[in-house]
């Protein structure tokens, strides 16, 4: 029995399919305008590459994330909070806090032993510590975001960026440049200022070991040391691209449905 | 949640809510009634009746922006009264006789200074409220009314006599006692009434001469003795915070299947649980002491949250709730300290809890409904 699950984020669309409690395909592919159209884009090419002809083929489909109601051939629709904790949970059952950074938010989940979601926050409306703030800056750096996430780039002396709001954050690197600080300081200090905005929400919920990451800024290496060195615990490592862990447990979640009934 | 509900009086209610302006007070103007704006629950608005005047509760519905009142307002003033403000300089609030504040916050103390050097309206006072709730704060509050009876009759050349007090009394009363029976219907398994239409009918009892909104609510009580409720719903939902005034903020709450069963925020059971006391000698002292001692009371009254937890708790057993929601406007310091202390009371008990910050006007939907959705999601609902 195939099932699949659909996470339309503000950045990124993410499929994938499982079959029999493994995952047989996954892709990501880059947001559209129209969510309907990204949601539909993910799923074709995950199921090209599970080997099947037609959507008809899953026998449930959850969706979620932004685009969550505009998931056109879902059967329901779960937020990503619950999604994101029961894949991170799924991929490493030893997971107790997950935070999840996306295009547009970020969120810290606390698990019980069984995975289930005992609290959560999620950060405001702004920008501040997720990609959209890592994009704003790779653009002023002029460094692209590999340039950020590079644990060569990570100078020792990180200077302290205090704005957590992109614009401010922004004229305040323009500052640093012009001061003549050096590149990877720079790069340095916002991790490290993203690192400490995760650390006051992850505060809030509470950390129990193990933390895991997902989202796409979980790939920021330079971002999971920071906050490691800000935590004092290491960042624990999915066996999966933790990308795609909302939509793992949004299929997971359809799974269950299915065997439910 | 689909709005179920047939009835003439209700679609009044909730037209009333949606606008600052509304055919009753048009009508009430036109037959030569004076209205008088206030703002926030503890204005002893018996008092406006008795003198004639209408008393509206000031909201800043309607409004798209603050770009006339920024200037007026420091940042760290909460978007209520920024609104609100916007509305008067817009125009929208010519139509008042007579403004009354009062020192609940600040921020209200701000809209008084405001309003005061900026507008023309005939009547401008402001209030004194004590901050606590104890004996001599009520008589504090005591002279207070009598110093506002005193102005209201000399500047509206109306005599407010303690006969005309006590008919006052009883006919906000009987307001409360109605507004009581409607949420008498959402105690049930399939409430006859969902907590967004609920609110417009509270927001509209703020809204519109007493007389006529007892009518309409008794029409509507009727009208909904005939419902067969809600029944398709995952969580009964409890509201928690401050000046809530937009049925659509409660919607998409509801929207996600959290059905809205009964709350303590200043459109809802803070204002109309208790009655004021019909019987008292002084009808003066009677009020007082309602307004600081008897009603539940809010955050900004000092050392009285025991009081308010212990309410919370009666209202989440009378009215079977699975969860609450701590609602907070942006730079509410009382609701800052009352949410946070909320959230170690309901830990303590089980009751799932929620705290959500927000700006008076609706905006960032999507995180409003993915919060309420995780958080029915989390509560295995």
């Amino acid at each position: 029995m195939f099932v699949g699950g659909c996470d339309v984020g503000s950045t990124t669309g993410k499929a994938v399919i499982i079959h029999e409690a493994s995952i047989v395909a996954h892709c990501i592919t880059p947001s559209t305008t129209n969510p309907e159209k990204t949601a539909r884009f993910a799923m074709a090419e995950a199921l090209r590459m599970a080997g099947l002809n037609s959507i008809d083929d899953l026998r449930y489909i959850v969706g979620t994330g932004y685009g969550r109601l505009k998931v056109p051939f879902a059967h329901e629709n779960v937020s990503e909070i619950t999604c994101h904790a029961r894949g991170a949970y799924w991929l490493n059952p030893a997971v107790r806090t997950v935070v999840d950074i996306g295009g547009q938010d970020c969120k810290v989940m606390a698990l019980d032993k069984n995975g289930k979601v005992l609290e959560f926050v999620m950060n405001d409306r702004c920008a501040a510590g997720t990609g959209r703030f890592f994009e704003a800056m790779a653009l002023v750096l002029g460094c692209g975001l590999e340039g950020i996430s590079s644990p060569a780039n990570q100078g020792a002396n990180a200077a302290t960026i205090s704005s957590q709001c992109s614009v401010f954050a922004e004229s305040e690197v323009v500052t640093l440049i012009n001061e003549g600080v050096e590149l990877p300081n720079i790069i340095a200090g916002i991790n490290s200022a993203v690192a400490n905005r995760l650390f006051s929400m992850i505060r809030r919920v509470g950390l129990t070991k193990e933390l895991a990451l997902t989202g796409g800024c979980s790939k920021n290496e330079g971002l999971a040391r920071a906050l490691e060195k800000k935590l004092d615990v290491k960042v624990t490592l999915l066996p999966q691209d933790p990308q795609i862990a909302g939509a793992v447990g949004a299929a997971l979640i359809g799974f269950d449905k299915v065997n439910h009934h | 949640m689909e709005t179920t509900i047939t009835s003439t009086a209700f679609a009044e209610f909730a037209a009333t809510a949606e606008a600052i302006m509304n055919p009753a007070i048009e009508e009430w103007r036109n037959n030569g009634g004076k209205v008088v704006g206030y703002f926030c629950s503890h204005v002893p608005t018996e008092v406006l009746t008795a003198a004639g005047l209408l008393p509206f509760r000031m909201r800043g519905t309607g409004s798209t922006g603050t770009e006339l009142s920024d200037a007026f307002y420091s940042s760290i003033n909460c978007s209520f009264p920024r609104h609100t403000f916007n509305q008067a300089l817009k125009g929208e609030y010519d139509f008042l006789d007579g403004l009354l504040c009062i020192s609940s916050c600040d921020h209200i103390r701000r809209v008084y200074d405001n309003w005061k050097q900026n507008l023309n309206t005939p009547f401008v006072k402001i209030m004194s409220l004590p901050k606590k709730v104890g004996d001599p704060q009520v008589e504090w509050y005591r002279e207070e009314i009598n110093l506002l009876r005193g102005e209201l009759e000399q500047h509206f050349g109306v005599q407010i006599t303690d006969e005309r007090l006590r008919a006052a009394i009883k006919l906000h009363n009987e307001t409360r006692r109605l507004q009581r029976q409607l949420y008498d219907l959402r105690k049930g398994k399939h409430p006859a009434i969902t907590g967004a239409e609920t609110l417009a009918v509270m927001v509209a009892g703020s809204a519109m001469p007493a007389e006529r909104y007892n009518a309409l609510l008794r029409s509507l009580l009727d009208d909904l003795s005939r419902s067969n409720g809600t029944r398709e719903y995952r969580a009964r939902l409890m509201i928690v915070g401050s000046e809530l005034d937009d049925p659509e903020y409660v919607e998409i709450i509801e929207e996600q299947g959290g059905l809205v069963v009964t709350d303590s925020i200043c459109y809802g059971t803070r204002t109309m649980w208790v009655d004021v006391d019909e019987q008292a000698a002084d009808p003066v002292e009677a009020l007082a002491r309602y307004y600081i001692q008897e009603r539940p009371s809010c955050p900004r009254m000092n050392g009285d949250q025991p009081r308010r937890a212990q309410f919370l708790r009666n209202l989440i057993d009378t009215f079977q709730v699975d969860g609450v929601i701590g609602e907070r406007m942006l730079f509410c310091d009382f609701w800052c300290t009352e949410h946070y202390m909320n959230r170690l009371d309901f830990k303590e008990v089980g009751i799932p809890f929620i705290q959500l910050d927000r700006e008076y006007i609706l905006s960032g939907k999507g995180q409003l409904r993915t919060r309420i959705q995780a958080f029915l999601e989390t509560m295995g609902k």
